[in-house]
């Protein structure tokens, strides 16, 4: 490592160190200072310690907020992450016309927010909506998706599944770098279906889920703007009020920005705690090339 | 061959036919789920505003009314007053452009330091850049606006581009991968003919890295085009805004909304994306198996 | 670096850094040398932004000083309250009268009463109704650009004959309910197919339920949403969760179409009675001319006759942003909306009545709304009430909103409700005075 190399190096990589502290180590810093503060946007932040945070842990949204997020994440990302590899593994089985399967699955994620939003509020639809009419068509009643406070949050957490696309686009580029090798040594062995995919795909490409799974967890903590659009408020009695919900509406509604990054820094605390947990769980089970 | 090989290979045979038919099968049957609420949104986008709304749904509209798209981006519609569908457009191109620019530039250039120079703390500061993808958004999001408010570019594009400029986590991830896949030796050869280290990055490195580039840029672009928090916080006059935050003009605030016509409007802004993604779509996954998210 | 590869990177920086520059202008605001600019901010689309922009322009015309610059802002309160913190406001900011506490509370706004004063608008210039909510902590933080009374409407072709005139439509809330249970028509499956009241359509002034019923919200010092009168607005919000279903309204409400279109569903006879605004006569003149309806008073509760004639006000008011750059000339163009014959052309474009305590008979002979009286007597009655002046506003009404629909989705009772917004809004109460009152 020479001289030169180091500072073009550096020089290379500059845009992203820049980008590094003004962008996120600032902000970071500037959050948890403001956490201590109360700040009206309008008059300079005022210190307060740490009162905010009492504050927080007495509020009976922030419960409700965080719970309604967490039990979206407990849903979304199993959820998801069996129906994209599940996908990717039909995708992968080499049949005709596989691109335009591909594009299929993938074309949701390509929807905008509000469109999406929208476009559901008409497929969950109670009276005129798609899903109902499937339902009453085999004459089942069905659950009052957008009116009832449970089922709104499973509405929520079936659109997360419909938009796996983009995982299941990285699922079965991992899936094609698995040795046909393996798999022939498996059939001679007289494996099944279940079992070829327990011992050879799932271990192959734990890696990748580990990956899609964190980046899952971080995305779904975080879920805004769909609901946003279709259930404003957090509709019905604040059972689709999301942490970053209720987050927005302290720091740009309530004038509460003080309070709103004691928000932010409890998220944080949590997704690294949640990241961290997969992570190391992830040591036992997950299996890593030689590189 | 003896009668048992034979009668074994055979049955291996119609098993793997048999699986590539049901494989077959469960793809129709999934890949109609899927695309069935975007077949619902063309249907609904032609509809007279009368048909939107019955009991069971209707597929086919009475009248395919082709003019719902001219009256989505009409200017000044009875019913919903103005709305500059084509500003919105030009809006959104100009700032998904300077942001699909921005990005692959910077991405191209962080990444390749990463993945390809030996400089002081390199490995040190690829582990914390990874980590700093799991600080998630709102936490930076109030100190970035008091940011930008400073720079006094609230209610401009500027928040909205400039970012992509500073290159991002995910994005250097994915190139340094890619990056770590062309053999050292090239850059080896040409520094023996004395190339700078810049030459190699942009007439060596660069030209292999077109798929990599590729879904750096696509990424870029459908977040870009798509955003819809970002605009929501930072652009302020109505002639500003994006087609993501503009759709939602057609959703009434005091409740009922003119769904064909927002329908009609969604269509047209999910168009070029799809279009987009249609065309880029071989070398985008080619892009992702070299890069061995691994 | 090759030819071909040093021409596409030039082409590439020379595209991007066009649509940078194009950008910029894009968000520009124009300013002329000649005259002072005004910037003004304005929450309305369509044909109410048209009736207003008839005012900017006659005001332009009027003199050769100042040229106010008309701009469509959505979510204009909250956008406002930004753009006064960056330092760099509108001039004149068009917000809604729920807004003014909080702003107020947060040094957003200008005071106005001494320029107010001088132009001869003080209270007596307006209807008390109107004004008073305007003032507070002894300043006067805005004028009225176009007010509003609601009342019931009713479709006389969907109710039993004996109450199909405003004479004799029932007076007391439980005369509305037992009209409602008698025609009220549901299919066998329970889906409804036409409903003669449904609080929760529009459901924009769930906050107002208790004071219909005789309660209060905020007493000037403490809030009261748990009293008893309150506790008994929401036992008979939830009789309609009872009557009708939950599961059942919420279904039928998304099937609504927007409120301007034929499909609105008190035109689509969806419902037979609504609880709006004055304005419903426009948009019913425009999309469904010749529907019959009328107007009456909101019902009372039999035992509170003391309540009669009560309804729930609110108004767009123009206020000026603390820092704004041209405060003076901003108040020339408010003092102009104020004007008599501007004010009332202004309003009866917008189909709503006049804040002013003088009307003209003029007014009242040309406005398209057939019931246009019964909307000045309501915003003129004593038993009219408008928002609590407090500055945590928004954030009580949300919780309102949460009761409301707690109460309506049946997951709590009334007093729970309303005793969990009580508690939740008592801590935020102490916080919000601590912290920005007492500052």
């Amino acid at each position: 490592m020479n001289k030169r190399d180091a500072r073009i190096g550096i020089l290379f990589a500059s845009p992203w160190i820049l980008g590094f502290l003004i962008f996120l180590t600032y902000p970071l810093i500037a959050s948890l200072v403001y956490s201590l503060t109360n700040f009206s946007i309008l008059r300079p932040p005022k210190y307060i310690g740490f009162q905010n945070y009492r504050e927080l842990f007495h509020d009976q949204v922030f419960y409700t907020s965080l719970s309604n997020t967490l039990l979206y994440v407990a849903g979304a990302v199993p959820l998801s992450t069996i129906v994209a590899i599940g996908l990717a593994m039909l995708l992968n089985t080499k049949v005709k016309g596989m691109s335009i399967y591909r594009t299929m699955f993938f074309l949701p994620t390509l929807v905008p927010m509000v469109a999406l939003g929208t476009l559901f509020l008409w497929v969950f639809n109670g009276d005129y909506g798609l899903l109902n009419a499937a339902f009453h068509k085999v004459n089942v009643t069905p659950p009052n998706w957008l009116g009832d406070p449970t089922w709104a949050k499973w509405t929520l957490i079936l659109i997360s599944i419909w938009g796996c696309g983009q995982a299941m686009v990285i699922y079965l580029a991992g899936l094609q770098d698995v040795p046909v090798s393996l798999y022939e040594a498996a059939d001679l062995d007289g494996a099944k279906a279940w079992a070829k995919t327990k011992s050879v795909t799932i271990p192959m490409i734990s890696p990748v889920i580990l990956f899609n799974v964190i980046m899952g967890i971080i995305g779904a903590m975080q879920i805004f703007a769909v609901p946003y659009v279709m259930f404003p408020g957090g509709a019905p009695a604040r059972s689709t009020y999301f942490y970053t919900s209720y987050l927005y509406d302290n720091a740009f509604q309530y004038q509460r920005m003080g309070y709103a990054s004691a928000m932010g820094w409890v998220l944080f605390a949590i997704t690294i705690t949640l990241t961290t947990i997969a992570l190391k769980l992830s040591d036992k089970h997950v299996h890593y090339e030689a590189n | 061959m003896s009668q048992t090989n034979i009668s074994r290979s055979q049955s291996l045979q119609n098993q793997k036919r048999f699986k590539i038919a049901a494989a077959h099968v469960a793809l129709v049957l999934l890949s109609i789920l899927f695309v069935l609420p975007l077949i619902w949104m063309l249907s609904t986008a032609v509809k007279p505003i009368g048909e939107t709304m019955t009991t069971p749904p209707r597929w086919i509209p009475s009248q395919f009314l082709w003019g719902n798209f001219k009256d989505a981006i009409a200017y000044d519609s009875k019913e919903l007053g103005y709305i500059p569908f084509l500003v919105y457009a030009r809006n959104t191109i100009i700032i998904t452009l300077l942001a699909v620019g921005g990005s692959v530039l910077s991405n191209a250039i962080v990444a390749y330091s990463f993945a390809r120079i030996k400089w002081p703390g390199r490995d040190l500061f690829f582990s914390i850049t990874l980590a700093t993808m799991m600080v998630p958004f709102p936490v930076t999001m109030v100190p970035t606006f008091a940011l930008f408010k400073w720079l006094g570019w609230v209610g401009t594009f500027k928040p909205l581009w400039v970012p992509a400029f500073f290159a991002s986590a995910f994005s250097i991830f994915l190139l340094r991968q890619f990056y770590r896949t062309i053999p050292m030796e090239l850059s080896e050869a040409a520094k023996i003919d004395g190339c700078s280290e810049f030459r190699i990055f942009t007439d060596v490195v660069a030209p292999l890295s077109r798929p990599a580039l590729m879904v750096v840029a696509l990424f870029t672009f459908m977040g870009a085009w798509n955003d819809f928090l970002g605009p929501l916080i930072y652009l302020v006059d109505q002639k500003t805004f994006t087609l993501s935050l503009g759709l939602q003009a057609y959703q009434s605030q005091h409740g009922g909304t003119q769904w064909n016509l927002l329908m009609a409007a969604s269509c047209l802004v999910i168009l070029p994306v799809i279009v987009v993604f249609f065309f880029a779509q071989k070398v985008f996954i080619q892009g992702i198996a070299t890069s061995g998210l691994k | 670096m090759t030819l071909p590869n040093i021409l596409g990177v030039t082409a590439a920086a020379i595209v991007l850094a066009g649509a940078a520059v194009l950008g910029d202008k894009v968000v520009s605001r124009q300013t002329r040398t000649d005259r002072v600019t005004v910037i003004y901010w304005e929450k309305w689309t369509g044909d109410e932004a048209k009736e207003m922009r008839k005012v900017v322009d006659a005001f332009n015309r009027s003199q050769d000083r100042i040229v106010v610059q008309y701009l469509s802002i959505s979510g204009v309160d909250t956008k406002t309250m930004l753009a006064t913190a960056g330092g760099n406001p509108p001039d004149v900011a068009g917000i809604w009268l729920e807004n003014l506490y909080e702003f107020s509370d947060a040094n957003a706004l200008t005071d106005l009463k001494p320029m107010a004063d001088a132009a001869g608008l003080d209270a007596s210039y307006y209807i008390k109704n109107y004004y008073d909510p305007l003032t507070y902590n002894g300043g006067l933080w805005a004028l009225p650009s176009t007010p509003a009374s609601i009342a019931l409407h009713v479709r006389p072709d969907l109710v039993p004959k004996e109450y199909s005139t405003p004479e004799t439509f029932p007076k007391t809330i439980e005369g509305l309910d037992q009209m409602v249970d008698k025609i009220s028509k549901k299919k066998d499956n329970g889906d409804l197919i036409m409903a003669g009241f449904l609080p929760s359509n529009p459901g924009w002034w769930n906050w107002a339920w208790g004071p219909y019923f005789g309660g209060s919200l905020f007493d000037g010092k403490n809030l009261t949403l748990d009293s008893k009168e309150n506790v008994r607005a929401f036992d008979w919000v939830r009789t309609y969760a009872k009557r009708f279903g939950a599961k059942e309204v919420q279904s039928f409400q998304s099937g609504f179409g927007t409120f301007a279109s034929p499909q609105d569903p008190f035109m689509e006879g969806k419902v037979a009675t609504e609880m709006n605004g004055v304005w419903k006569a426009n948009y019913i003149r425009v999309y469904k001319k010749g529907l019959p309806w009328f107007a009456v008073p909101f019902p009372y509760p039999e035992d509170r006759k003391d309540l009669e004639g009560h309804s729930n006000l609110s108004q767009d008011v123009l206020t000026i942003p603390r820092g704004a750059k041209h405060p003076k000339e901003a108040f020339e163009f408010i003092k102009f909306v104020q004007r008599q014959d501007v004010m009332e052309g202004l309003c009866q474009g917008h189909g709503k009545n006049s804040p002013l305590a003088k009307v003209s008979e003029h007014f009242f002979n040309t406005h398209q709304n057939t019931y246009i009286r019964l909307f000045d007597q309501l915003a003129r009655s004593p038993k009219a009430f408008n928002p609590p002046a407090i500055g945590i506003l928004p954030q009580v009404r949300d919780e309102l909103n949460v009761a409301f629909q707690e109460v309506s989705t049946e997951q709590k009772k009334p007093d729970q409700a309303l005793h969990d917004a009580q508690q939740r809004m008592d801590t935020l109460w102490a916080t919000y005075k601590d912290q920005v009152l007492n500052r």
